[in-house]
């Protein structure tokens, strides 16, 4: 059993949050400039990803081509070094990792304009370099940046992140360490509204408590979803005062 | 875990919080893991204090947006300067030596705990900090105990020096926090005061050059108190306290030290170290037994120095001693208090006369002789009565905890009135003697008093203790009442506000609704629409006299087919206690009420468990109803359960019902439906008992009060009526059911009961003793085989000695248990008293958590309303099982401990001859057991004859031959024997413990 204090009863969390905040969220876009079409580096607490879109590009395989919208690839690679033990195996055939790809792919499916890229693929590469609970969420974050740096036509923002349930409190945005400790929930929301493009619930949760999880969840997501705007609207005010000087 | 700090960054984030990261490298088979944590510190942690001004503007609403209350005062208490009005900040190792003190309501008020401390605390002692954590939850008003998050207040926050030991790091962040409070509360005239024992983090404090922390020892801190006399003898002793005493009093007794924990580990892995409970003999205070896995019976341990300072009930980690040193268990009776009555508390004696014989053992053993060793050990347990004996190396786990006893009388100087160190005896007879300093032993020589026990340094033939609380004067019916509440760990003090406020707020004036569709009551209750009315069933209950908590009721009526409805209804406790709320907190801690002869601790508040759950007659009530539908010979055709409102027709008594039943007179439809109830239990009884369901016999007795002065005066054996078994059959037709469903509903999580079948080897003994004797014996094959084997041993002269046998199979049996049905395999569930294969407790949810759990999980089973995660989750029922275990087992103990006492009182006013039958041989005494008292004692063999040692015991024979006093013809005694003794009731001088006394005649 374990013996924290998830939850302390003067309301503070493992790490010192209260429950509904947001763990340190930093990102950045564009920062492989030259390996890719469209690249972010986002750091949410002690996750850190990059994610790199290459495309919309011609297929390489003319059998993979569909005529009527483009091919979405996304691929998932967790290094050795990202947890705190060192990995013998690479993460990259594993159940756990494919079903995450499957469910990326699904989301985003929905989500990018793929009817205007007919005849065309485009690849998504994430690294995890570092992880500590909630990974899901911040893939999704940093997929959504990364589109954007791509240029790729999008309806809106997706924001992911996590809720857990603690007996009867919701606390947002899990680490590790409370991921191990509670059933957990995650979200991925469409922009600024109420719509779920993703709910995962990997563990049992009672039904009762999950409009409160949801609630408090897409809460965060929209704090999520100001956070990379804000980051956005940074890196292309910088691009075009760039571009006038030039 | 080594832990190295490598230089953290701090980063200031928006909405007043930073972070840092935390990093830990620990070590685990010569690599290194490395462990990054985030860490955020914040500014809106509030100090807490009713006079401060500032931090009432930067508090935030937690998740059920409430805000964080203000409790410490703002007139704390004051001292003479310079302290002056002060708040106390706690150090760890005043909390875990001193929690008792803490927990004092005449001392320690306005305590601040800092965060760092209480994460110490949780690391070195579980149970202390949640002591700690219900003082601060609990302590609003009067005793203000509250946490600082030291660690997460950008104030306070502390990073790690380079070189810093991870203590001295901690020692600082305690100081840190105290300096930052006493310039916080400078303004509002308050200072803080450090109470710790660390004299190290003392200094400290007075060296930083910026600080004016004032800091106090445990002791300094006390003696300052205008209270300080009342208190002083609370204070734990500590065997760092008085280093220098010890080093006086130095002596030559010394107990072997215990082993390194890595030697511990290593031998647990090599297989030559063995870890298990010890369990000290009822019988002889030096001898223990270990139930090691292993081996097929428990491994002894025999002596003081092999025992080597483990309690009874510790978990410790034990080394077989070689082959030369096995015996048989001793046949010799030995009480700690008969045991060395002159010591001298002031002076560690070495007057040890336990032979030193296996500290003379010097030779050295390696590890694979130690394999042999034990292989000839279970091989010897197989065999001969020879057992291999072993000593305690380790203690894995102390089961330390506040015990109940008295002054020994001879260790104290009535005259002197400065501290003395003096001996306590505890009232469980397994422990040793606790040696305490006191200034009041005079005061309190004859009283019951409640003891703490610190620690048991080797040099120390007996723990040291100190003195927590007297709970009145030897023999007071309040005293001694209290003593075994304490002594059985029952919580007996009143429900927290807390507590009752989670109860309905229309009190007893609550009603059930009318109309289950009346919109309003609705609105209030969303389920009412799923409960059914049953208010127009002819449903009475059934209860012994004098029942108010009435948890059940039945009815019964004919169909139109010709097969019976029979209803079982069961006070829906569930209804009111939900689960994660403080009343079912409190309900799972307590797990049952104790039944005590002159009082009821109840599990529940009284206005749940003798009102609004219990089904009274003539009114409304909520119920959980079990409705079968069986046929002529009691076969079930069909079941239903359902939530309902009920109205009960009638409470009977068991001889009511009885006489109702037997009425011919009376044959209107209630008294039919009790007759068909009564027809089909026997059949379900008939069935049951063919099944191999044992009957077995327990000396329990009654005893009577006078109703005036409530004093006890006659003690009555416990009769059956035929009602009684009547009502029982239907409760136990009703668990199985609900077993079955809940655990259809809920494979992994149902909670049901088990009863193991006994294992042969606890029948060994009994087994030989009626074959030499009586040339019978119990089969174990299976319940069946011994239920038959049991109607066997009929002695035709004696009616009463197959009750006898049925008692003392009784005590060879295992005790059932509460499991989740995750933890065992389906043929493993089986209830072997009641042969059946599936088995729960759901008919009494007023006195027994379990039940409360079956109704919350019956609930979800039947889409009632949704489980609780809590009652879905494996760890959190395997806790609430132990812990109902637990409870049950002391419940039972604390009953049959205060039927003891006043039995005790019975026989005080009338000495009486009675037969008793003799059902223990000792080499120096007998056991006889009276069954009109139900009382068993020990006869010594002093006490038998006047020449001990002309008495030959016979250990294949059951037999002791000795010459009574007054006769010059020997006499013999056999186990069984019917002897006819005097029984009377006697303080024991040195313990004042009432004792039945029996004399042989």
């Amino acid at each position: 059993m374990s013996r924290l204090e998830i939850y302390s009863p003067e309301g503070l969390r493992l790490d010192g949050r209260r429950w509904n905040e947001l763990r340190r969220f930093e990102s950045s876009i564009n920062t492989h400039p030259h390996a890719a079409d469209g690249s972010s580096y986002m750091e949410q607490g002690n996750n850190k990803i990059i994610t790199l879109v290459k495309g919309p590009k011609e297929p390489r395989l003319k059998s993979q081509m569909d005529t009527s919208k483009a091919l979405l690839n996304v691929s998932v690679n967790i290094t050795k070094f990202s947890k705190f033990e060192r990995s013998k195996s690479s993460h990259k055939n594993e159940r756990r990792v494919l079903e995450i790809q499957t469910s990326l792919v699904r989301m985003f499916e929905k989500n990018v304009m793929l009817n205007i890229y007919p005849r065309t693929v485009i690849d998504i590469e994430i690294h995890v370099l570092e992880q500590d609970g909630g990974i899901m969420g911040s893939l999704i974050n940093g997929i959504t940046l990364a589109l954007i740096d791509a240029g790729i036509s999008m309806f809106d923002y997706i924001s992911g992140i996590s809720v857990g349930l603690y007996d009867t409190t919701p606390l947002l945005d899990t680490n590790s360490l409370e991921e191990n400790a509670m059933s957990t929930v995650t979200l991925g929301v469409v922009g600024k509204s109420e719509k779920l493009s993703l709910l995962l619930v990997e563990d049992k949760i009672p039904l009762d408590r999950l409009e409160n999880v949801l609630a408090i969840g897409i809460a965060g997501a929209h704090r999520v979803r100001d956070l990379m705007d804000e980051e956005l609207r940074k890196h292309a005010q910088k691009r075009v005062s760039n571009a006038s000087v030039r | 875990m080594s832990v190295s700090a490598i230089a953290p960054r701090r980063k200031r984030l928006a909405d007043g919080l930073s972070v840092t990261q935390k990093v830990f490298v620990r070590s685990r088979n010569g690599g290194a893991t490395k462990i990054v944590r985030e860490h955020y510190l914040r500014s809106d942690i509030p100090c807490l204090s009713r006079s401060c001004t500032k931090c009432p503007q930067i508090v935030v609403p937690d998740a059920q947006n409430e805000l964080p209350k203000f409790i410490l005062s703002d007139s704390p208490l004051e001292l003479s300067a310079p302290i002056g009005k002060h708040y106390v900040v706690l150090d760890t190792n005043v909390v875990l030596q001193a929690i008792d003190l803490l927990e004092n309501p005449n001392c320690f008020f306005d305590v601040i705990v800092p965060q760092i401390v209480l994460d110490e605390v949780r690391n070195k002692s579980y149970p202390v900090y949640t002591r700690l954590r219900t003082l601060c939850r609990d302590s609003d008003d009067h005793k203000r105990f509250i946490v600082f998050h030291n660690e997460f207040s950008e104030h306070t926050f502390v990073e790690r020096l380079p070189n810093e030991t991870i203590n001295d790091r901690n020692d600082r962040a305690i100081r840190k926090t105290c300096q930052w409070y006493s310039e916080h509360l400078k303004p509002y005239d308050i200072n803080v005061v450090l109470v710790t024992n660390d004299r190290l983090n003392r200094e400290a404090a007075t060296k930083e050059v910026e600080s004016n922390i004032i800091t106090k020892s445990l002791v300094q801190y006390i003696e300052l108190l205008p209270n300080a006399d009342d208190i002083r003898d609370s204070i734990p002793q500590m065997d760092s306290f008085d280093k220098d005493l010890e080093r006086d009093t130095f002596s030559d007794f010394t107990f072997p030290e215990y082993y390194s924990t890595a030697r511990v580990m290593g031998g647990l892995k090599n297989g030559v170290l063995y870890q298990g409970n010890i369990q000290i003999s009822e019988y002889n205070f030096l001898e223990g037994s270990v139930s090691l896995p292993r081996f097929s019976k428990p491994v002894l341990i025999v002596g003081q120095k092999n025992l080597n300072r483990a309690f009874n009930g510790d978990q410790v980690i034990v080394e077989l001693l070689p082959q030369s040193e096995w015996k048989a268990p001793s046949s010799i009776v030995l009480d700690s208090e008969h045991f060395d009555v002159n010591d001298n508390p002031d002076i560690e004696a070495g007057d040890d006369d336990d032979n030193n014989e296996s500290s003379s053992n010097t030779t050295v053993i390696s590890d694979k002789q130690r394999r042999l060793l034990a292989k000839d050990a279970m091989i010897a347990q197989r065999s001969k009565k020879i057992q291999p004996t072993a000593k305690v190396v380790y203690i894995q786990r102390r089961s330390w905890r506040q015990y109940v006893g008295q002054l020994a009388p001879s260790s104290v100087d009535p005259q002197s009135s400065s501290t003395q160190n003096v001996f306590v005896i505890l009232m469980d007879k397994c422990l040793p003697k606790v040696r305490i300093r006191t200034r009041r032993a005079a005061e309190l020589l004859d009283k019951r008093i409640v003891i703490s026990i610190d620690s048991w340094p080797t040099t120390h033939k007996y723990p040291l203790g100190h003195f927590v609380r007297d709970l009145g004067t030897i023999e007071s019916a309040q005293a001694e009442t209290e003593a075994l509440l304490l002594e059985h760990d029952v919580e007996y003090r009143p429900f927290s506000k807390k507590v009752l406020e989670c109860l309905p707020a229309e009190g007893h004036d609550w009603k059930a609704p009318t109309k289950l569709d009346d919109p309003e009551a609705v609105s209030k209750d969303p389920l009412l629409t799923k409960r059914k009315d049953l208010r127009d069933k002819l449903i009475c209950s059934i209860d012994p006299p004098g029942c108010v908590d009435i948890d059940d009721a039945l009815h019964a009526k004919k169909l139109p087919n010709g097969n019976w409805e029979v209803g079982v209804h069961i006070a829906d406790v569930t209804h009111f206690v939900k689960p994660g709320t403080a009343l079912d907190a409190e309900g799972a801690a307590r797990g049952t009420s104790v039944y005590l002869v002159d009082k009821r601790i109840d599990m529940l508040p009284m206005l749940l468990g003798t009102d609004l759950c219990s089904l009274k007659p003539y009114v409304d009530r909520f119920a959980f109803s079990v409705i079968w539908e069986l046929d002529d010979s009691a076969n079930i055709v069909n079941v239903n359960f359902m939530k309902s409102v009920i109205r009960s027709r009638e409470a009977f008594s068991y001889e009511q019902a009885q006489l109702r039943i037997d009425d011919k007179t009376q044959n209107d439809e209630l008294t039919m439906g009790m007759r068909a109830l009564l027809k089909l239990s026997v059949k379900l009884k008939q069935k049951r008992l063919e099944a191999g369901a044992l009957n077995l016999a327990s000396p329990e007795v009654k005893v009577h009060m006078d109703s005036e002065t409530s004093d006890p005066n006659e003690v009555e054996i416990k009769k059956l009526l035929a009602t009684n078994s009547l009502v029982e059959e239907f409760m136990l037709l009703a668990n199985i059911s609900v077993a079955r469903k809940i655990y259809d509903a809920f494979p992994q999580t149902a909670m049901l009961r088990r009863h193991a079948a006994p294992p042969s080897t606890n029948f060994e003994i009994l087994n030989e003793m009626l074959n030499t004797r009586k040339n019978m014996s119990i089969s174990l094959e299976s319940s069946k085989a011994l239920a038959d084997s049991l109607d066997r041993c009929v002695d035709p002269e004696d009616p009463y000695f197959n009750t006898l046998v049925r008692i003392m199979s009784t005590r060879c049996m295992m005790a059932a248990q509460y499991f989740y049905s995750g933890a065992y395999s389906y043929p493993d569930f089986r209830h072997y008293g009641l042969a059946v294969d599936i088995y729960t407790h759901f008919t009494s949810p007023i006195r027994r958590y379990c039940d409360v759990v079956a109704h919350r999980q019956l609930a979800g089973a039947i889409g009632y309303e949704p489980l609780s995660l809590t009652h879905r989750d494996k760890n959190k029922m395997d806790m609430i099982c132990r812990n109902i275990n637990r409870k049950h087992r002391n419940a039972q103990f604390a009953g049959r401990a205060s039927i003891e006492y006043y039995v005790g009182q019975v026989m005080r006013n009338n000495e009486s001859t009675e037969t008793g039958y003799v059902i223990k041989v000792f080499n120096n005494g007998i056991v006889v057991l009276v069954p009109k008292f139900g009382v068993e004692g020990l006869i010594r063999l002093d006490n038998l004859t006047e020449d001990p040692n002309s008495a030959a015991f016979d250990e294949v024979e059951y037999k002791l031959t000795f010459v009574p006093t007054n006769s010059d013809k020997a006499r013999d005694v056999y186990v069984f024997d019917k002897v006819e003794v005097q029984v009377r009731s006697v303080m024991d001088p040195i313990t004042s413990k009432r004792k039945a006394e029996l004399l042989l005649k």
